[in-house]
């Protein structure tokens, strides 16, 4: 499996963090996994990341419900940023509410990014399917 | 005196002819006269010195000049006449003009002689010539005056002028301005003077007159109308005539005569004339003149073409031998006789017969007139006959008319009275009269006035009276009369006062029987009265408008809403009476739509808003009254207040509108319940997995941990569901008025650590004696929750300040809490403040719930809330606690 240089989960449930997290360290794809508690301290961070002309990370584990920034306000200033490579972003939640489905359907119109959306929990299994950079 | 030099002119003549030498030339530059001499090719050969002296040519050699090179303006005709001198014609004399070197004119009579050598062989020409510039004008008023003496001098008012042409000058005399109306130093010229002829014929013909006598010398005398300085029109005789000199226009000379009361005097005359003559000529009468023995000496035209006549049939004959008298002789002696009195000063009258040029007898009203002279005496006598035919007729006709209103009074429907004025009786009346109240002639002796009047209008019957003492009519009134069986029926009656020929004061009256009309007005009434009682007890406003918009009849419902009692007050009346502007405005609008377009507004609903600010909502509907000629003449409208429907209408909406909110809520409601039961499920799952596949011992622990934790979070998320089900499943809890600063002080009581430890002050700006409406339960949490938040969320730099207040409006009162924290940008989560597990601040314990609660037990009673806020500076919460339901 080919390693990718960072991974990012955006998360303020400890529990799923320390989830994914395990199971990344189980595929062994990454050894950086930078976590945020909220949207605000992810993208505050992506910013910074470029301007320090470093690489943000390739794969993104974004939750929407969360305070301060939810999901989709990160994403909406995250589809601004000047990243010209495929960056992947898996949105993970637990939301059964179609708007958020609807919302998805959106943001994939609105960037050249690639946006997966699955519903928690996560497996295992795809888990490695959508650990692949873009 | 001119013969003299002339004769001179010769004896020089034959004295040169003689030599020419030295001494003659000398001799004759020294001759007294001015003379030239000139060779056959006019060449000056002598000069006398005054001649170059007269024609102001001593600066210049002219001897051996050309007579033309010197006097280049000299006439054709002088040439002519020179060139004639030079073939032998002995003699010529003329007058010519020229211009000095002063540009003065100059006139001169000149005498040209041939110049014969001693072998009476012409060799040129001799011209001798004489300044005449003076004496010509003299020459003029000479022959002026001669033919003033001869033709005017001796009528008065005659006025003379003069026009000298080579001075172009007018004089009028003293005469002649008095005529103008000018003052005595006036100065006159030729435009002037012509301006004073009335325009038109007058100006026009003296302008003509000028011209003719100036070009062919042609005098005139006409009659001119003139206007005078002082605008008076008179009449003139004006006379004119042109003065040459030998063939040269001079000038003109003439007179004015003012003729104007002498024109005004023979007009008159002639007007007076003429107006006797066309009235004696075109008088319906026949007039004719006699003298006192009976002869005609005048005849006038109506007489001549009555009887076909010419004057000369007439005139100078005897009267009584006229054609016209019918019996000769018996007549004759009769008529010799008026005659003869008429001369003696007596005025004679009779009706009498004559024949026309027919042969028809005409009636005629025949009398004889003298006339007398200044001397008291008889000179003529008038004859004067009127055609009295027409009135003869007229009595004819008179019978007829008669005749036929006799027939009408007889087959009259309205029945005819005729009664004594004085003393009420009746006199006559037609049958209509007797058909109606079965009286007949026979009564009519014994019947009075007074017994056709029941008692009851006695006094009526006095009215009647006293209107025809003061107008001499009376009526149309309603009034009652009494049948000969004494029973009552209504008529309208009128009536006027006649006199008859011996003084006695009559009365006509006609008395029209107006007992059908009375039924059928009866009839209408009670029709009326129905129509009325059903539109008053329709449940609907029903009025009826002029094309002015104003009322003209309104239905009990319509008074009612109109806010009036009585019918008056509202007839006659616009909208603007009882709407405000603008509803009164679409009223009107949509009667003249209505009114204009002819065709109905049909249930329409419309907002009418009356002057005390009532509102109503109408169905409402207008009708176009159209009158027979097929324009509007008003319109029906019907109203239905609808108030009530509309009314409902909006709860149900408001109602439909409640619950389709409240059906979001639930399903976001259910979205977060599912979220939140989803996300802790999906924990437990997936570190149940990784437990049953972990080895490592401390590994498992941690994993059992975590597991109790996520057990924790899911007893809370549970407990939290609960309480805001609990709000949503109460809201029937009942509501109490409580003092709200009792909640406020309880409140900062149970804080009181919380608010000492953050350094935070309330400011409770709430009068004492505020009650609210609510469940005493949610207040509580209410109040505390938003103390709590202002702390929670107070800015770093400062100590927090929590200020309340409150105000009222008419369905709520208002709790504000203001603060002074960090604000929230409402632009960005406005939508999401009162969202549930919606947190906007880096708090660890903020838990999202609390203002999700808070909104969800303000609802539960029936209130609301806004949030005003601004990032850095605070947020202030109104809470709507409503007082009515």
């Amino acid at each position: 499996m080919i390693k990718l240089n960072s991974i990012a989960i955006i998360d303020d449930d400890p529990i799923t963090v320390f989830g994914i997290k395990r199971m990344l360290s189980s595929l062994n794809v990454s050894k950086n996994i930078n976590c945020y508690i909220n949207g605000k301290e992810a993208i505050d961070d992506f910013k910074s990341i470029l301007k320090r002309n470093e690489k943000v990370p390739e794969v993104v584990f974004l939750d929407i419900n969360m305070p301060i920034m939810d999901g989709w306000q990160f994403l909406e200033e995250f589809i601004t940023l000047p990243i010209a490579h495929k960056i992947r972003i898996n949105i993970l939640t637990s939301s059964i509410d179609p708007k958020d489905r609807e919302n998805w359907k959106y943001y994939m119109t609105r960037t050249h990014h690639i946006l997966d959306y699955k519903n928690k929990p996560i497996q295992k299994k795809e888990i490695e399917e959508i650990t692949k950079a873009a | 005196m001119m013969e003299n030099q002339i004769t001179l002119v010769r004896n020089y003549c034959s004295m040169l002819r003689e030599t020419r030498t030295q001494s003659n030339e000398y001799l004759i530059k020294q001759l007294p006269v001015s003379t030239v001499f000139v060779d056959k090719k006019f060449k000056i050969i002598h000069a006398s010195d005054r001649w170059v002296a007269d024609f102001d040519l001593t600066n210049s050699n002219v001897i051996g000049r050309s007579l033309f090179e010197v006097f280049t303006e000299v006439s054709k005709s002088w040439k002519k006449d020179l060139n004639r001198v030079l073939k032998g014609i002995s003699k010529l004399s003329g007058i010519e003009n020229f211009h000095d070197a002063q540009n003065m004119e100059k006139w001169f009579e000149w005498i040209n002689v041939p110049w014969y050598d001693e072998k009476e062989n012409i060799i040129g020409v001799i011209i001798q010539t004489k300044d005449i510039s003076n004496t010509i004008f003299d020459d003029i008023k000479l022959k002026k005056l001669e033919i003033l003496l001869k033709d005017k001098s001796e009528k008065s008012k005659i006025g003379s002028w003069e026009y000298n042409a080579v001075q172009d000058k007018l004089t009028w005399c003293k005469n002649t301005k008095i005529i103008h109306e000018v003052s005595e130093d006036y100065e006159p010229d030729i435009d002037s003077a012509i301006n004073f002829y009335k325009e038109g014929y007058s100006r026009n013909t003296i302008a003509m007159a000028v011209d003719k006598a100036m070009s062919k010398g042609i005098s005139w005398s006409e009659t001119f109308q003139l206007i005078t300085a002082k605008g008076k029109e008179i009449s003139v005789i004006a006379a004119g005539k042109p003065v040459f000199k030998d063939d040269k226009f001079l000038g003109l000379i003439g007179t004015f005569q003012d003729i104007t009361n002498e024109v005004l005097t023979k007009v008159r005359t002639e007007e007076q004339e003429r107006i006797f003559s066309s009235i004696f000529n075109s008088s319906y009468q026949f007039t004719g003149i006699l003298n006192t023995q009976g002869t005609f000496l005048e005849v006038n035209n109506t007489a001549l073409e009555f009887s076909d006549l010419r004057p000369e049939d007439i005139i100078n004959k005897k009267f009584w031998d006229a054609y016209w008298w019918p019996i000769p002789d018996m007549v004759k002696d009769g008529l010799k006789q008026i005659i003869a009195a008429a001369a003696q000063g007596e005025f004679m009258r009779s009706e009498i017969v004559v024949m026309d040029k027919n042969k028809q007898a005409v009636p005629v009203d025949f009398s004889l007139k003298p006339i007398y002279n200044e001397n008291n005496e008889v000179v003529s006598l008038l004859a004067e006959g009127r055609m009295i035919k027409e009135m003869v007729e007229a009595r004819q006709k008179l019978k007829i008319s008669e005749q036929k209103f006799r027939s009408l009074y007889e087959l009259s429907p309205i029945a005819y009275i005729l009664s004594d004025y004085e003393t009420g009786e009746i006199l006559d009346f037609n049958s209509s009269f007797e058909t109606a109240t079965a009286y007949s002639k026979e009564d009519l002796r014994n019947l009075r006035y007074a017994d056709i009047v029941p008692d009851s209008s006695r006094h009526k019957l006095i009215n009647f009276l006293k209107e025809v003492d003061s107008k001499g009519t009376y009526g149309p009134f309603e009034h009652m009369f009494v049948k000969k069986d004494g029973t009552a029926y209504p008529v309208l009656i009128s009536g006027s006062l006649v006199g008859n020929k011996k003084g006695r004061k009559l009365l006509w009256s006609t008395a029209q029987d107006i007992s059908e009309v009375k039924k059928k007005e009866k009839q209408i009434r009670e029709e009326q009265k129905l129509l009325k009682t059903l539109i008053d007890n329709l449940p609907l406003n029903v009025y009826i408008k002029d094309l002015e918009s104003r009322k003209v009849l309104v239905n009990k419902s319509e008074l009612t809403y109109c806010g009036r009692t009585d019918e008056s007050e509202v007839l006659g009346k616009n909208d603007r009476e009882f709407y405000d502007e603008e509803s009164a405005q679409i009223s009107r609008e949509e009667d003249l739509s209505v009114i204009n377009n002819l065709s109905p507004i049909l249930r329409k609903e419309t907002i009418s808003v009356k002057k005390d600010g009532t509102l109503t909502t109408f169905m409402t509907s207008k009708i176009p009254l159209i009158a027979p000629d097929g324009k509007a003449s008003g319109l029906i409208g019907i109203s239905m207040d609808i108030s009530d429907l509309k009314q409902q209408e909006q709860e149900l909406r408001d109602l439909i509108n409640v619950t389709s909110i409240q059906n979001k809520q639930l399903v976001n409601f259910a979205h977060i319940v599912s979220h939140n039961l989803r996300s802790h499920t999906a924990n437990f799952s997936m570190l149940l997995e990784f437990l049953v596949e972990e080895k490592d011992k401390s590994e498992q622990e941690n994993i059992i941990k975590m597991l109790t934790e996520a057990s924790d979070n899911l007893l809370e998320t549970l407990d939290n569901l609960n309480e805001v089900v609990a709000i949503s499943t109460n809201v029937n809890l009942e509501k109490i008025p409580i003092k709200i600063n009792q909640k406020i002080a309880a409140a900062e009581q149970n804080l009181a650590a919380f608010l000492k430890k953050n350094n935070a002050q309330i400011i409770n700006e709430i009068p004492d004696e505020t009650y609210i409406r609510v469940i005493p339960a949610y207040i509580d949490s209410i109040i505390m929750n938003f103390i709590t938040n202002a702390v929670k969320y107070k800015h770093e730099q400062r100590d927090p300040v929590i200020k309340l207040t409150v105000s009222k409006n008419e369905k709520y009162t208002i709790l504000s809490i203001e603060d002074n924290g960090l604000g929230i940008d409402l632009n960005k989560y406005g939508e999401k403040l009162f969202g549930m597990y919606k947190t906007f601040h880096d708090n660890s314990d903020a838990r999202g719930i609390g203002l999700y609660i808070t909104k969800n037990q303000i609802e539960a009673m029936n209130g609301k809330i806004m949030a005003c806020s601004e990032v850095g500076k605070g947020t202030t919460f109104n809470i709507y606690f409503n007082d009515k339901a």
